[in-house]
């Protein structure tokens, strides 16, 4: 396997104008290093302001980092350099039906990306987003519908779709699949292990679902005000957490579901 | 004597050339002391029911009910203002979006201070005012806030959506009703907070002997703390028992599907194999099916299931199907027999 994704000493802070004209800092993500692979899963947990969600801008490029390089198949991602890294790396996020523009049919929002990234002709790009649309399983013909048109998860299809259509090697799903009914969620799960197996993808997983966590996922994440606690194989860190932290993640999910079946 | 016994209910939305039936006969009961919990997807009509129950449904929708009794009075017969004086005094409600709910142009210390009942209140104007204030710092210590001054002096839209969720629950709570409807109460929290309501919930329950409805969208969500579970399905009644029958036996295929399909539940299962999932989405309120609404997305589903099926009583677990998971034996007339 080789390393898709790789991520050195990424941080994150903000500066804020302290007393006395003194600059004070204000550290959001310690400095992380982390990689992912092809074919794999990454899952980040973490409470409410442990950086999750800043991690995951800063990846997508919609956040500078303060410091550290990401590596992209062995290749450093600049800065400013949106175009290489929007097509590589694509991102779903939790309410699929805001981020939807809702003036613009399916065929519309599908072809943006397109217009932006590759040199195709229009009948070319609108072949392509049929097969995108089937691959997600819509219908070709939903590109002349409107996104109110849709119920939430075939909206949240659309996402996906928009996020596969440049043949991305790395999707972020930022709570992608929380705001999803359980029926409709293991529809989607399904679906992302079978793009995940025919495309190659890598995911980056950030969720509260522990259950969901340890179907999905290959390695764990745990993230604490910003460090990084604890890091491992799903199973490994799951059966046996060593941070206090996770343990207290842990214990709260098992709270939830108290299994019956003796 | 069952706290609230409704048979039947019906919700219809009036509209201009067709009625749309947005919750077809369902029938709850709940027993003093009970947590049920009351489980469909987005559509199911689960907050309508209970919307339904508190009577804050607008003149669009008709509600129609066979029976409808709160502790034995029937309040089918009772005028307007003397349900509403009986149902407000016994029952409160945690609505779903707390910062939608709150007053925006009041501070959080009014609107709670607001709900405190008056009769409980003694002595001159000024001592009410204090004791009014002492009791709402009560109630935010209660919902687990600890800065209670600066959470009192605030608007709604200063606080986090999961503090504006609990002092939506320090309202409900400050009359001490004797049902509390928690409509999602816990869906802009975290974990930990999840774990924490949950926790003063149960407490509550047993304590005060408070009963609770607890609506979600999610059954592995609750099961931990439910007695009993009823599920609904696009507004149609699917199952009720008790959370081990609904959990373990589950006998309609719609619930079988919910248990199934989440992951957390099913820990046998290898990591990234297929998890088991109904095909097709929910339908939209404009197209429902005929008959049983799950019809179309049902592995089991024939040529019968086009007439919508009735409730089936098998020793206390209700199933609505035509074609139930497990072969239902007639309940035995005598014991001999058995």
């Amino acid at each position: 396997m080789t390393t898709l994704l790789k991520v050195k000493q990424l941080s994150k802070s903000y500066q804020q104008r302290g007393l006395w004209l003194k600059k004070e800092s204000f550290t959001v993500l310690a400095p992380t290093s982390f990689s992912v692979e092809a074919h794999k899963t990454l899952a980040i947990i973490g409470e409410a302001g442990s950086g999750k969600s800043t991690l995951a801008k800063i990846l997508v490029g919609a956040e500078p980092a303060s410091s550290g390089q990401i590596y992209l198949n062995g290749q450093l991602l600049q800065a400013g350099s949106y175009k290489q890294r929007c097509q590589h790396i694509r991102m779903i996020f939790q309410d699929s039906g805001t981020t939807l523009n809702p003036s613009l049919t399916i065929l519309q929002l599908l072809d943006e990306p397109l217009k932006l990234n590759t040199p195709f002709d229009e009948k070319k790009r609108k072949a392509l987003i049929r097969t995108t649309l089937q691959k997600v399983g819509l219908l070709g013909d939903h590109m002349n519908f409107y996104p109110h048109m849709f119920s939430g998860g075939q909206k949240q299809r659309i996402s996906l779709a928009r996020a596969i259509i440049l043949q991305p090697q790395v999707i972020i799903l930022d709570e992608a699949l929380a705001a999803l009914d359980p029926s409709l969620r293991s529809q989607m799960i399904n679906l992302l292990l079978d793009l995940q197996q025919q495309m190659g993808l890598a995911y980056i997983l950030i969720s509260h679902n522990l259950g969901i966590i340890r179907h999905f996922s290959d390695d764990l994440m745990v993230l604490s005000q910003g460090k990084v606690v604890e890091s491992g194989k799903t199973l490994e860190v799951m059966n046996n957490p060593q941070h206090k932290v996770t343990q207290k993640l842990l214990m709260n999910q098992n709270f939830q579901l108290k299994l019956r079946k003796k | 004597m069952n706290l609230l016994d409704i048979r039947n209910l019906s919700i219809e939305l009036v509209h201009d050339d067709q009625n749309i039936l947005a919750v077809d006969k369902v029938s709850l009961s709940m027993k003093e002391g009970e947590v049920r919990g009351l489980v469909g997807e987005s559509g199911s009509g689960k907050s309508l029911l209970a919307q339904a129950i508190v009577g804050v449904l607008d003149d669009k929708w008709h509600v129609h009910a066979d029976r409808f009794h709160w502790r034995g009075i029937d309040l089918l017969r009772l005028s307007i203002e003397e349900r509403k004086a009986l149902l407000s005094r016994d029952i409160a409600m945690i609505f779903q979006e707390p910062m939608a709910c709150l007053d925006p142009t009041t501070t959080i210390g009014e609107q709670l201070a607001e709900a405190i009942d008056a009769n409980s209140l003694t002595g001159f104007f000024w001592q009410k005012q204090q004791q009014r204030h002492s009791a709402s710092i009560k109630l935010l210590h209660k919902v687990g806030i600890k800065s209670h001054s600066a959470c009192l002096n605030s608007y709604p839209h200063q606080l986090t959506e999961a503090l504006c969720q609990r002092v939506m629950i320090a309202i409900a709570l400050a009359r001490r009703p004797i049902l509390l409807i928690a409509d999602e109460p816990t869906a802009a929290m975290e974990n930990s907070n999840q774990v924490q309501i949950f926790r003063l919930l149960a407490s509550l329950n047993q304590l005060k002997n408070m009963s609770i409805l607890l609506i979600s969208h999610d059954l592995e969500n609750i099961t931990h703390w439910t007695n009993t579970i009823t599920v609904m399905y696009s507004g149609q009644f699917v199952e009720a028992g008790t959370t081990n029958q609904i959990f373990n036996k589950p006998l309609h295929p719609y619930t079988r599907a919910l248990v199934d399909s989440s992951p957390s539940a099913n820990f046998h299962l290898p990591a990234k194999s297929r998890l088991m999932t109904l095909p097709g989405s929910i339908p939209i309120l404009q197209h429902l099916p005929i008959g049983c609404r799950l019809g179309p997305r049902c592995p089991r589903a024939q040529q019968a299931c086009v007439i919508a099926p009735s409730v089936t009583n098998f020793h206390g677990h209700k199933v609505s199907c035509h074609f139930p998971l497990m072969p239902i034996k007639a309940p035995c007339v005598s014991k001999r027999n058995c």
